[in-house]
């Protein structure tokens, strides 16, 4: 039926024209890549595994009698200080929401318990130290998106 | 040289699948580290509370706090099957790239 009302030229003209729409698209697809998560930042993953290697060591100083009023105020200031601060990079990167909120969280882990007050104990910080684990996922996601990324960068140079 | 569209889709969906297998690995260790912790946490408790270590009231206030961590799962579950979904779009499109530069003949993309 089209071709009925179409010349030879034109039906060449409108293929042709259908083919570099296609090869258009098939460039313009490929030469994007989808990015859905902040990249993985070092300093970021750093500072985390710093500040759950001092949450573990307080709670177990806790436990063994080990940690005095003072330490623990100390233990929170400097808690709260640090996820102060990785909040405050981590909005820095677009794409970071999730990051963001699991650190709003977290701040608030380390709010309640310092309010709560008497001793630490582990099992009370059980929530805490979930968060703890929470945002360490966030980073090895990251992290292996991140290895992935130079894989292929690699591969197709 | 034209593009054998066949092999091409079965290639795309290969890298796609090799992307989010290692994500769906660390998935799967992570949820599993978070039972343990919890499963520990909650007989730990049990514990502390059956020698006197900690009262009710420290007891309930470690339970809402287990309840309330469950936001931060939320969020690095969401993270992960992000970043797969990542790695699986973008492995498949480096495959067409290589397809595309190879069918041209030059290393456009």
């Amino acid at each position: 039926m089209l071709r009925a009302i179409m010349t030879n030229r034109e039906v060449l003209r409108f293929r042709l024209a259908g083919r570099a729409t296609a090869w258009a698209a098939v460039f313009l697809l490929v030469g994007c890549s989808a990015v859905f998560v902040a990249p993985y930042d070092e300093t970021t993953d750093r500072l985390l595994t710093d500040l759950y290697v001092r949450t573990e060591t307080a709670l177990l100083q806790a436990e063994a009698g080990q940690l005095t009023d003072k330490d623990q105020q100390q233990f929170f200031d400097n808690a709260i200080g640090t996820v102060r601060t990785l909040k405050a990079r981590s909005s820095l990167f677009a794409k970071n929401e999730d990051e963001i909120n699991a650190l709003a969280e977290l701040e608030k882990r380390y709010q309640n318990l310092r309010e709560r007050g008497g001793p630490l104990r582990s099992s009370v910080a059980t929530g805490l130290r979930a968060t703890l684990l929470d945002l360490q996922q966030i980073q090895i996601s990251k992290r292996r998106s991140e290895t992935f990324t130079i894989g292929s960068k690699k591969s197709s140079s | 040289m034209s593009i054998d569209f066949e092999r091409l889709l079965a290639d795309m969906l290969k890298a796609s699948e090799k992307a989010a297998k290692g994500h769906a690995a660390d998935l799967k260790n992570y949820l599993q580290a978070r039972v343990h912790l919890i499963v520990q946490g909650v007989a730990q408790l049990a514990q502390d509370r059956r020698t006197g270590k900690i009262n009710d009231s420290d007891v309930k206030f470690a339970f809402d706090q287990i309840k309330e961590s469950e936001k931060t799962q939320l969020n690095a579950v969401a993270v992960t099957a992000r970043a797969a979904a990542q790695d699986a779009i973008n492995a498949a499109l480096a495959v067409a790239a290589k397809a595309i530069n190879k069918a041209i003949g030059i290393a456009l993309l």
